[in-house]
């Protein structure tokens, strides 16, 4: 991983449009931020899709970007990727129960691929609620600190810490 | 910045729980950290990575070719806004001008007359108006004295027409 001197570099090279350190981006952050999407949808396809989606963002945003923790803005902005893609979800929904008899057979949920194994993990993860869910991927794949995680929520870090230690304790239980 | 390394757990739960308590916290975090690590999820294709750094360097150019349109757009607003203030200077200078030269108004009376120690005599309109109102300030005098061989009536209304002659003329001119 980059320490913060690297980082800070490859982020101005970024600012100032080149591709190569947006590729060095690509290569730290890719596998950190799949493995999130990845947890939070539990597909493949929709995980390429959404961390496609975030790297195209990166690119259009990188300007805004003024200081602080990049991996706090990084995955603020795939957060707001994945309650996007949440709300396009419901949307669909609502149209599908609108006009149930004419769609049924469509479904919304994306398929799995072929090749894709279910884990354990992510059975159990299915049946924690969404919000939980998200803070604990949060917590483990952005690596942020409790107090960045508590600012970004727009929350008190008490309740950030609560949440989490309950979620936490939750899936060590369902784990088993 | 307040990484995450740096951050102690245990001082964390402490300052909402008991000692004991948050002891337990840090252990099931801890703990459930290392489930998720146990388990970890599957990592992007490599064809994925190339492509997102494909389509990248696809919209680099796009958006260095908004940000110089952008500025060439700055660029001429800026020139725009200068022609346009230096246009408002100018008009503004020329009305300046105009008024100096409104100054010289003064000019309209020929020097002559403004210099002059008798009017009367220096400025001819005014030597003519003089000239009429004495032989007006006579006619009256001779009218007066009956002096008049005329009727009387018809000289009065001749001096009338007289002076709204001269005064026409004056006004005129």
């Amino acid at each position: 991983m980059a320490n913060n001197d690297d980082l800070a570099k490859l982020i101005i090279g970024c600012k100032h449009g080149d591709s190569k350190c947006f590729s060095q981006v690509v290569d730290i952050y890719a596998s950190r931020c799949y493995g999130y999407f990845y947890r939070l949808t539990g597909n493949r396809d929709l995980s390429d899709e959404l961390l496609s989606e975030l790297f195209v963002k990166l690119v259009e945003k990188i300007a805004s970007y003024k200081g602080g923790s990049f991996e706090g803005w990084l995955f603020r902005v795939a957060s707001n990727i994945f309650h996007d893609y949440l709300r396009s979800k419901q949307r669909r929904k609502k149209l599908l129960d609108v006009h149930k008899e004419q769609i049924e057979s469509e479904i919304v949920e994306p398929k799995k691929s072929g090749n894709e194994q279910i884990d354990l993990l992510e059975i159990q993860l299915k049946k924690m609620d969404d919000d939980t869910r998200e803070l604990i991927m949060l917590r483990f794949y952005s690596q942020l600190s409790f107090k960045e995680i508590a600012k970004m929520r727009s929350e008190p870090i008490g309740t950030t810490l609560a949440k989490l230690h309950r979620g936490l304790k939750k899936l060590r239980e369902l784990m088993k | 910045m307040n990484s995450r390394n740096d951050e102690n757990l245990k001082e964390l739960f402490e300052r909402f729980l008991s000692a004991e308590q948050a002891e337990s916290g840090v252990e099931d975090i801890l703990k459930a950290e290392q489930i998720l690590r146990q388990h970890p999820a599957p990592e992007p294709d490599n064809m994925l990575i190339a492509n997102i750094k494909a389509e990248i360097a696809m919209r680099l150019p796009a958006k260095r070719t908004k940000i110089f349109t952008k500025t060439a757009y700055r660029v001429a607003c800026a020139a725009a806004a200068i022609l346009v203030v230096s246009a408002i200077s100018l008009s503004l200078f020329d009305n300046g001008a105009s008024e100096s030269g409104q100054e010289q108004y003064s000019s309209m009376i020929p020097t002559a007359i403004w210099e002059s120690d008798d009017i009367a005599t220096d400025d001819a309109d005014l030597a003519i108006f003089t000239i009429e109102i004495e032989q007006i300030e006579d006619e009256l005098r001779t009218l007066q004295l009956g002096e008049s061989a005329g009727n009387g009536d018809s000289s009065l209304s001749q001096l009338e027409m007289e002076l709204v002659a001269i005064n026409n003329d004056f006004w005129k001119e």
